[in-house]
C-alpha cells in the first residue's frame, strides 16, 4: 500500500463511524484501510432475523470506478449467495456506479437478505428448494441462522 | 587575336646547357606592331638585381647556377660600357618631357661596378638607390660619378621612380641576336577590349571575361614583340599598367644567344608611379563601393574586382621592390599586409566557386539542427558558435568596476545605479574627448606612408621634389595620395551593449540630458531669460541638410516606440525634455522646420521613430534624387545624436533598412543592442559601418582581416581582430556580473524554472504516434537513400507537425475538414437541444416557459437549479467538497469534471457503453459540460482589451457569452455550461489547472504565456475565456496603437491577467516586469531563445521572484528537444569549434535523436 488513501475512502470510513447505519457496521483493519470487517444484522421479519452475519469487504485500487469486493464469511442459506459467501447482486456487478458507497452497498445486501431472488440464483440447490418448497427453504434458512449466525 | 594565355608547355631545358656567351647581338625582326597604348619606353637599367627580386620572380641563385657568374659579369660590363655615361641625358629628357615620345634613344644604363660579380646578386640591400625617372638617354655607367645633386623639382612629375625589380619572361619568337643582355625592352599591354553589351533596361553591362587578360608583352625598342612576361608577374603588372598606376621600363639581363620560342629571358624592370595615379578622381571610392556589393559576396562588381586587382598589384609591387612603409597606423600595423594577398586569393577562389557557393548557401542545412531555415538567406558569413561568441565578448566585458562615474544633469529625474553612472561617464567621454587637435596630426588608419627613394638601384640619386618626401598608400582601397591623409573625425559614439535589463534606455536618456550641444545650451539660456528667441522661426527653405543641434533621433522597433516615449517622460523632470513620436499621422510635421538651429528652444529634444519610417523615408528621398532637404523628413537634418535601439535590426549590411540607417546624419552615433553579434561576424560590421569607425567601416578592410581569415578557418586570428574592434567601441555588462564585493550588478530576484510534464490523453497520443511513425519512416528512408540533407526540409516539416501535435492535435489538422466536422456536430446538437455554451439561467427560463411537457420542464428547472446549488456539495465520485470543476452530464448530474471524464473513460475502456453514474442513462463523452461560475469575476470586465467597448450591462439572451457583464441585481452567481473537451488538449488542461490554482492563491498576479505557434495561442485564448480567466494578446499583426494599449492595459489592470505572446514577436525589447509568472508552452531548439523571452519578465525592474513553468509532453519529441538543448550547451563548451563536416554530422545526429 504505497499510494495514499483517496479522500473518498477516508470520508466514507469516517462517516461509517460517525453516522452508523442501524444494523450494519464496517470496521477497517488497522494495517489495511481498504479492508473492512463487516457485520450485517438480518433484517427484521425475514428468515434471517436475529442473525448477525460477518462479511469481508475489500476496496480495490480503482475504487470507486470499480465496485468493492465483498463476501459473506458467515454461512448463510440464501439463493443469491453461494457456499463460498459470494453474493449475486447487480450493483456489485454491472450496475455498479461510483456514486454508490460502502454504506449503500451494505444496505443493498441487507435488503437482499430481506428479499431473496430465486429467479437469479447463484446457489442452484438453494434456489431450487426456494422455488419448489419455499416454507421448507425458509425453515432451513432460520435453522442456519441459529446455527451459524447466532451470537453465542 | 589568338593570344596564348599560358606559356606553351615545352620541356624546360637546362639553361646551363645553353648558357653560352651572350654577347652576340640579335637583330630584332619586326613583329606585330604595338596596337595599344604607347607605353613610355623606358630605358634605364638596373643591372643590379635587387634582393627583393630574388625570391619569386627572379631567383638569383638559380640564375647564377644557370648562367654562371662570368656571364653575368660580362653582360654587366658590356651594358655598362654601352649606356653608362648617359644618365644625365636621360634625366634631362625626362624633365623636358621628351621621354614620352618614343625616341630611338639609347637606353640609359646605370651599372654597378663590374666588380660586384655574381655573388652580390640577390643581396643588394633595399636602399640600393633608385635611379631616377626613366629617361631616354644614355647615362653614365659610373656609380661613382652620378650627378649626386640633382635639382629638386617643384611639382610632382608625371611619373616618379619608385623601385626596380627583376622578372622572368619567355620569348615568342626565335632567332639569333633578337635580344641580348643590356638591350632595352619595352613593356607593352595589349588589353583586350571589354565586351560591352546592352543589358535589360538599356543598362550597359560589362561582361566579365572568363579569364582575365593579363598578358604583358615586352618588345624591343622598335616595338616589335619579343616575348611575354611570366604569368606570375604579368598578373599584377598588367593591372598596374592598365589602371594607370605605374609604368615600367626595362632592359634585358639575360637572354640566350640563340633565342628560340619559349626560351626564358630575364629582365630588369624599373617602376615609376604615374602622377595621375595620385589624382583621386581616378579612383574607385571605397565608401561608395561599400554599398554596391551584390547580394552574394562572391559576386563582385567589376569595380570591386578592379579594386581588388589593384590592391594586389600594389602590395605585390611594394614587396617586389622591397619598399616598406615608413609610417603605419598602429591598428593597421597589427594586421599584416599579407592579409590582403591572402584575401585576394580567396576572393579569386570564390569567384570560381561562385555558382557552387550559391547553391550551397541556399540549402537548408545552414539552419542546421539549431534553428529553422532562416528567411534572410542573403546574409553572408558563417555562423558563430556560442563559445566563439563568448570569447568575443569576454574582452569587451572586462569591465572595471572602478571606472569613474558621472553624475547626470539636474534635469534627469531618475536615480542611476553605480554602473549606470559609469556608463554615462564612458559615453560622455566617447562623445567629447576625441575631437581634439592631436587627432589632426594622426594619420588615417587605413593609410601607409612611404618615402620616395632618393637613390636608384644603382645608388644613383634620383631627383627629389620639394615638399614631397613621401607618398601615401591605402592598401585596402588601392588609393594613393601625395597629401597627408588626415584621420577623419572618429566615431563620437559607440556600442552600448549592456545585457538586456541593465537599463540601456535609461543610460542613454541620462546621456541625452547630460551632454547637449553648445547651440542647445545657448538656446536654453536665452530661453530662460524669456527672450523672443523662443518664437519659432521659419528657416530658409533649403535643399541642404540642416543641423538639428538640440535633437536626438531614436530609431527603435515599432513595438518599443511607446516604451521609449514613456521612459523618456519618466526620466525627465517636468518640461525639460520635449519628445516627439514621429510615426504614422505625426509624420506630417516638417522636421526641418521644427528642429533647425534657429528653433533650438522649441525643437523636440528627442524624436522617436521606427526602422520602418526610416526606411520608407529613405526610399522616398532616394526617389527624389537624393534631395534630402526639401523632403523635410528624417533625412533633412543632421542630428546632434542618433541612437539605434535594438540595433541588430540592421545586422545585415545588405538590407535596405541598414543602408537607410547608414545615411542618417548626426554628430554622435550610438547603437544599443544586447547582442552586437547575433550569429555572424558581419553583424558587427554593419554596426561599425553605421558608427563610421575607421578603418573597420571599410568593407574591404573588414573582409580582408576578418571575414576571409574566419572563413578560411583561422578562427583565432579573426576573432582576435574582432576583439580589437570591439574593445574601444563597446561597453558591455552582463546581468551576472558581480561587483568586487560579490554583489550582483543588478540585484534581480531569483528566477525559478520548472518543467511541467504533461501526459497526452489517449486520442492525442494516437495522433502523435501516427505522425511520429510517419516522420520516422521518412527519416529512415532518406538515411538509407543517403538523401538526408536534401530532404531536410521535409523532415523538418514533419518534426514541426510532431511538435504541434504535442500542443494540440487540431494544430496539425486540415482546416477545411475540421470546419465540416464541426458543422456536423453542431447540427446534431441543435437537434438535441444542446450547445457548446449554455447560459444556465437562460436554460432554466426556457424550461419554465415550456408549457407542453410541464413535468419535464419542472423537473428540468429543478435539476438545473440543483446544479447551481450542488456546486457546494461533494463530488459523488471522489467526495471532494466542493466539487473540483463541477461538470454535468447530458442528464444534468454533477460531479468533478475529472471524475466524470475518468469514469466515462473507465467504462469505455472496458468496452461498455458509458452511462451516467447516477441515473445510468447512456451518456456521450462529448455531452459533458463544464459548469462555469462567474463569482470570481465580479467586476465583469471583458477579458479582452480590444473589446473593452463591449462592456455591456444589459441582460443578454444569447447563450454562453461569458464576456457579458452580469446584472448587479442578480442574486445567484451566473452560471454557464460549456462543453468540455471542446478546445482542450492535455497541455491546455494542465495550463488551465495551473492558472486556476494560481488565481486562487494569488488573485492579482500577472502571467505571461509564450508559445511559438500563434495558432496554439488562438486555441488557448478561448480556453481561458471559458475558464473565465482574463487575457490579453500581443502579436505582430497589431498596430502600434493597439500594442501600446495592450501593454498599458496589462501593466495597469489591477487583477489576475494573462498576456499571450508569440515567442518570436515577444522576444525582443519588451518590458513585462509587471508579471511574475511565465509559462512556456513549447520548447524551442535552443534554450537561449526561451531565456530571452523569459528575460522580458525577469529583467531590471522586476522586484519579485519569477517562476517559470515549461510545459513538456512526456515521452515525446519535446523531451528529446530538451536533451538536444542540453547537449548543445555541452558541446559548445567542451569541443569548441567544429568543422563543417562535424556540424553536418551533428545535425543528422540531432534529428536521429529526435526520432529515436
Amino acid at each position: 500500500m504505497t499510494a495514499p488513501l483517496p479522500k473518498r475512502i477516508i470520508k466514507e470510513t469516517e462517516r461509517l463511524q460517525s453516522e452508523p447505519v442501524p444494523g450494519i457496521s464496517a470496521q477497517p483493519h488497522d494495517d489495511n484501510a481498504r479492508y473492512f470487517d463487516v457485520m450485517v444484522e438480518g433484517p427484521g421479519g425475514s428468515c434471517y432475523e436475529g442473525g448477525i452475519f460477518n462479511l469481508e469487504l475489500f476496496l480495490p485500487d480503482d475504487y470507486p470506478m470499480c465496485p468493492p469486493r465483498i463476501r459473506f464469511l458467515t454461512r448463510i442459506y440464501h439463493p443469491n449467495i453461494d457456499r463460498l459467501g459470494r453474493i449475486c447482486l447487480d450493483v456489485l456487478k454491472n450496475n455498479w456506479s461510483p456514486a454508490l458507497q460502502i454504506r449503500t452497498i451494505l444496505l443493498s445486501i441487507q435488503a437482499l437478505l430481506g428479499a431473496p431472488n430465486p429467479e437469479d440464483p447463484l446457489n442452484e440447490a438453494v434456489a431450487k428448494q426456494w422455488k419448489e418448497n419455499q416454507p421448507e427453504a425458509i425453515r432451513t434458512a432460520r435453522e442456519w441462522t441459529k446455527l451459524y449466525a447466532q451470537k453465542k | 587575336m589568338a593570344d596564348v594565355e599560358e606559356r606553351p608547355h615545352k620541356k624546360r631545358r637546362f639553361f646551363v646547357d645553353e648558357a653560352p656567351i651572350d654577347d652576340s647581338t640579335f637583330s630584332g625582326e619586326p613583329s606585330s606592331p604595338d596596337d595599344i597604348k604607347p607605353l613610355p619606353e623606358t630605358n634605364g637599367f638596373d643591372v643590379h638585381l635587387d634582393q627583393q627580386a630574388s625570391t619569386d620572380v627572379f631567383d638569383a641563385a638559380t640564375f647564377q647556377a644557370v648562367a654562371g657568374g662570368h656571364v653575368q659579369v660580362s653582360a654587366i660590363r658590356s651594358l655598362q660600357a654601352r649606356y653608362g655615361p648617359d644618365l644625365e641625358q636621360a634625366v634631362n629628357a625626362y624633365f623636358d618631357g621628351s621621354w614620352k615620345t618614343p625616341s630611338p634613344q639609347k637606353p640609359a644604363y646605370t651599372a654597378r661596378n663590374a666588380g660586384q660579380g655574381s655573388i652580390s646578386f640577390g643581396v643588394q640591400p633595399r636602399n640600393a638607390k633608385a635611379q631616377e625617372r626613366s629617361t631616354p638617354s644614355t647615362s653614365s655607367a659610373q656609380p661613382a660619378s652620378p650627378p649626386s645633386k640633382l635639382p629638386a623639382l617643384d611639382t610632382m612629375p608625371t611619373m616618379r621612380y619608385i623601385g626596380a625589380l627583376g622578372v622572368a619572361g619567355w620569348t615568342t619568337r626565335s632567332g639569333t641576336n633578337l635580344l641580348k643582355p643590356g638591350d632595352v625592352v619595352k613593356i607593352d599591354r595589349t588589353k583586350q577590349q571589354a565586351i560591352q553589351k546592352a543589358g535589360k533596361g538599356g543598362k550597359v553591362k560589362q561582361l566579365v571575361r572568363r579569364t582575365q587578360d593579363v598578358i604583358v608583352r615586352f618588345t624591343n625598342v622598335k616595338g616589335e614583340e619579343l616575348g611575354r612576361l611570366e604569368k606570375e608577374s604579368a598578373l599584377w603588372i598588367s593591372t598596374l599598367v592598365d589602371q594607370r598606376v605605374c609604368s615600367f621600363e626595362g632592359y634585358c639581363i639575360f637572354a640566350p644567344e640563340k633565342v628560340r620560342t619559349n626560351d626564358t629571358v630575364y629582365i630588369q624592370l624599373k617602376c615609376y608611379l604615374l602622377k595621375e595615379a595620385f589624382e583621386v578622381s581616378n579612383f574607385i571610392k571605397p565608401l561608395e563601393n561599400n554599398r554596391e556589393t551584390g547580394i552574394f559576396e562572391a559576386k563582385e562588381t567589376s569595380d570591386e574586382r578592379d579594386l581588388r586587382l589593384r590592391q594586389i598589384g600594389l602590395v605585390k609591387l611594394f614587396s617586389e621592390i622591397n619598399l616598406h612603409p615608413s609610417k603605419v597606423n598602429e591598428t593597421t600595423a597589427r594586421h599584416k599586409r599579407e592579409g590582403i594577398l591572402q584575401a585576394a586569393e580567396v576572393a579569386e577562389q570564390y569567384e570560381q566557386q561562385d555558382t557552387g557557393m550559391k547553391a550551397k548557401r541556399s540549402t537548408p542545412e545552414d539552419g542546421g539542427g539549431s534553428s529553422p531555415p532562416s528567411e534572410d538567406a542573403a546574409e553572408e558569413g558563417e555562423e558563430l558558435e556560442q563559445d566563439q561568441l563568448d570569447s568575443l565578448y569576454k574582452k569587451a566585458q572586462s569591465f572595471d568596476f572602478n571606472t569613474p562615474e558621472a553624475q547626470p544633469a539636474a534635469t534627469f529625474a531618475m536615480d542611476l545605479r553605480k554602473y549606470q553612472k559609469q556608463a554615462l561617464h564612458w559615453m560622455l567621454n566617447k562623445e567629447t574627448s576625441q575631437k581634439d587637435e592631436e587627432r589632426q596630426h594622426s594619420m588615417h588608419p587605413l593609410w601607409e606612408e612611404y618615402l620616395w627613394p632618393t637613390k636608384d638601384a644603382e645608388d644613383a640619386p634620383v631627383p627629389t621634389v620639394t615638399g614631397h618626401d613621401c607618398f601615401y598608400v591605402n592598401p585596402y582601397s588601392g588609393e594613393m595620395s601625395l597629401d597627408f591623409p588626415v584621420q577623419e573625425q572618429t566615431c563620437l559614439g559607440g556600442i552600448l551593449a549592456d545585457e538586456m535589463g541593465l537599463g540601456k534606455t535609461i543610460e542613454m536618456l541620462s546621456l541625452i540630458h547630460s551632454h547637449t550641444s553648445p547651440e542647445q545650451q545657448a538656446a536654453v539660456q536665452s530661453g530662460s531669460l524669456g527672450s523672443v528667441n523662443s518664437l519659432p522661426r521659419l528657416p530658409k527653405t533649403s535643399a541642404d541638410v540642416e543641423r538639428a543641434p538640440a535633437t536626438t533621433l531614436v530609431v527603435a522597433p515599432m513595438s518599443l516606440l511607446a516604451q521609449w516615449a514613456s521612459e523618456a517622460e519618466k526620466a525627465s523632470k517636468q518640461g525639460t525634455l520635449k519628445v516627439l513620436l514621429y510615426y504614422g499621422n505625426e509624420k506630417n510635421a516638417n522636421l526641418q522646420n521644427l528642429c533647425c538651429g534657429a528653433n533650438a528652444t522649441t525643437a523636440p529634444n528627442v524624436i522617436i521613430t521606427s526602422y520602418g519610417v526610416v526606411l520608407s523615408e529613405f526610399n522616398s528621398v532616394a526617389a527624389h534624387g537624393g534631395n534630402r532637404g526639401s523632403h523635410g523628413g528624417l533625412f533633412s537634418l543632421e542630428y546632434w545624436r542618433v541612437i539605434l535601439d535594438e540595433a541588430h535590426m540592421i545586422k545585415n549590411r545588405q538590407s535596405k533598412t541598414a543602408k537607410a540607417c547608414y545615411e542618417l546624419a548626426a554628430t554622435h552615433r550610438w547603437v544599443l543592442t544586447g547582442t552586437p553579434i547575433v550569429n555572424r561576424l558581419e553583424d558587427l560590421f554593419s554596426l561599425v559601418r553605421f558608427l563610421r569607425v575607421e578603418p573597420w567601416s571599410n568593407f574591404s578592410f573588414w573582409k580582408t582581416f576578418i571575414t576571409m581569415p574566419f572563413e578560411k578557418g583561422e578562427f583565432v586570428r579573426a576573432l582576435d581582430v574582432v576583439q580589437t574592434v570591439l574593445e574601444p567601441l563597446v561597453l558591455r555588462r552582463t546581468k551576472d556580473m558581480k561587483t568586487p564585493d560579490g554583489e550582483a550588478l543588478v540585484p534581480l530576484p531569483p528566477r525559478i524554472i520548472e518543467i511541467e510534464k504533461v501526459e497526452l490523453s489517449t486520442p492525442e497520443r494516437e495522433v502523435y504516434n501516427h505522425i511520429f511513425a510517419r516522420a520516422k519512416r521518412t527519416f529512415t528512408a532518406n538515411v538509407e537513400a543517403g538523401t538526408l540533407m536534401k530532404s531536410y526540409t521535409t523532415i523538418f516539416a514533419q518534426i514541426l507537425r510532431l511538435r504541434q501535435s504535442c500542443c494540440h492535435p487540431i494544430l496539425t489538422r486540415n482546416k477545411a475538414i475540421m470546419a465540416e466536422e464541426e458543422a456536423a456536430e453542431e447540427a446534431a446538437d441543435i437537434a438535441n437541444g444542446l450547445a457548446d455554451d449554455m447560459d444556465l439561467q437562460t436554460l432554466i427560463e426556457r424550461f419554465q416557459a415550456d408549457e407542453g411537457e410541464q413535468d419535464a420542464s419542472k423537473f428540468g428547472a429543478h435539476v438545473l437549479k440543483q446544479i447551481q446549488e450542488e456546486a457546494e456539495m461533494e463530488c459523488p465520485i471522489c467526495s471532494e467538497e466542493p466539487m473540483d470543476e463541477q461538470a454535468v452530464t447530458g442528464c444534468w448530474h454533477s460531479a468533478c469534471k475529472k471524475c466524470l471524464l475518468d469514469y466515462i473513460e473507465h467504462q469505455s475502456s472496458k468496452g461498455e457503453l458509458p452511462r451516467c453514474f447516477n441515473c445510468r442513462e447512456p451518456i456521450n463523452a462529448r455531452d459533458v459540460f463544464e459548469v462555469i461560475r462567474h463569482e470570481d469575476d465580479n467586476d465583469a470586465a471583458p477579458t479582452n482589451a480590444l473589446t473593452a467597448a463591449m462592456d455591456l450591462d444589459e441582460d443578454d439572451e444569447l447563450y454562453g457569452n461569458t464576456q457579458r457583464g452580469r446584472k448587479a441585481s442578480q442574486e445567484a452567481p451566473r452560471i454557464t455550461l460549456r462543453r468540455v473537451n471542446q478546445l482542450s488538449s492535455a497541455k491546455i488542461t494542465t495550463l488551465l489547472n495551473q492558472l486556476k490554482r494560481l488565481r486562487k492563491a494569488e488573485p492579482l498576479t500577472k502571467t505571461v504565456i509564450f508559445s511559438q505557434f500563434t495558432s496554439f495561442l488562438d486555441l488557448l485564448a478561448p480556453a481561458l475565456t471559458s475558464a473565465n480567466i482574463q487575457w490579453l494578446r500581443f502579436d505582430g499583426s497589431m498596430s502600434q496603437k493597439e500594442r501600446a494599449k495592450v501593454l498599458a492595459e496589462f501593466a495597469n489592470r489591477p487583477k489576475f491577467t494573462v498576456l499571450f505572446l508569440s515567442l518570436r514577436a515577444g522576444g525582443v525589447g519588451l518590458n513585462l516586469t509587471c508579471a511574475k509568472r511565465v509559462f512556456m508552452m513549447d520548447p524551442w531548439w535552443s534554450f537561449a531563445v526561451e531565456a530571452q523571452a523569459i528575460d522580458r519578465v525577469h529583467r531590471m525592474g522586476q522586484t519579485e521572484e519569477v517562476k517559470v513553468t515549461r510545459f513538456v509532453v512526456e515521452g515525446s519529441i519535446e523531451e528529446k528537444m530538451l536533451k538536444v538543448q542540453d547537449r548543445k550547451k555541452f558541446i559548445a563548451s567542451s569541443l569548441g569549434m567544429m568543422s563543417d563536416e562535424e556540424k553536418k554530422a551533428q545535425r543528422i545526429e540531432d534529428i536521429r535523436e529526435l526520432l529515436s
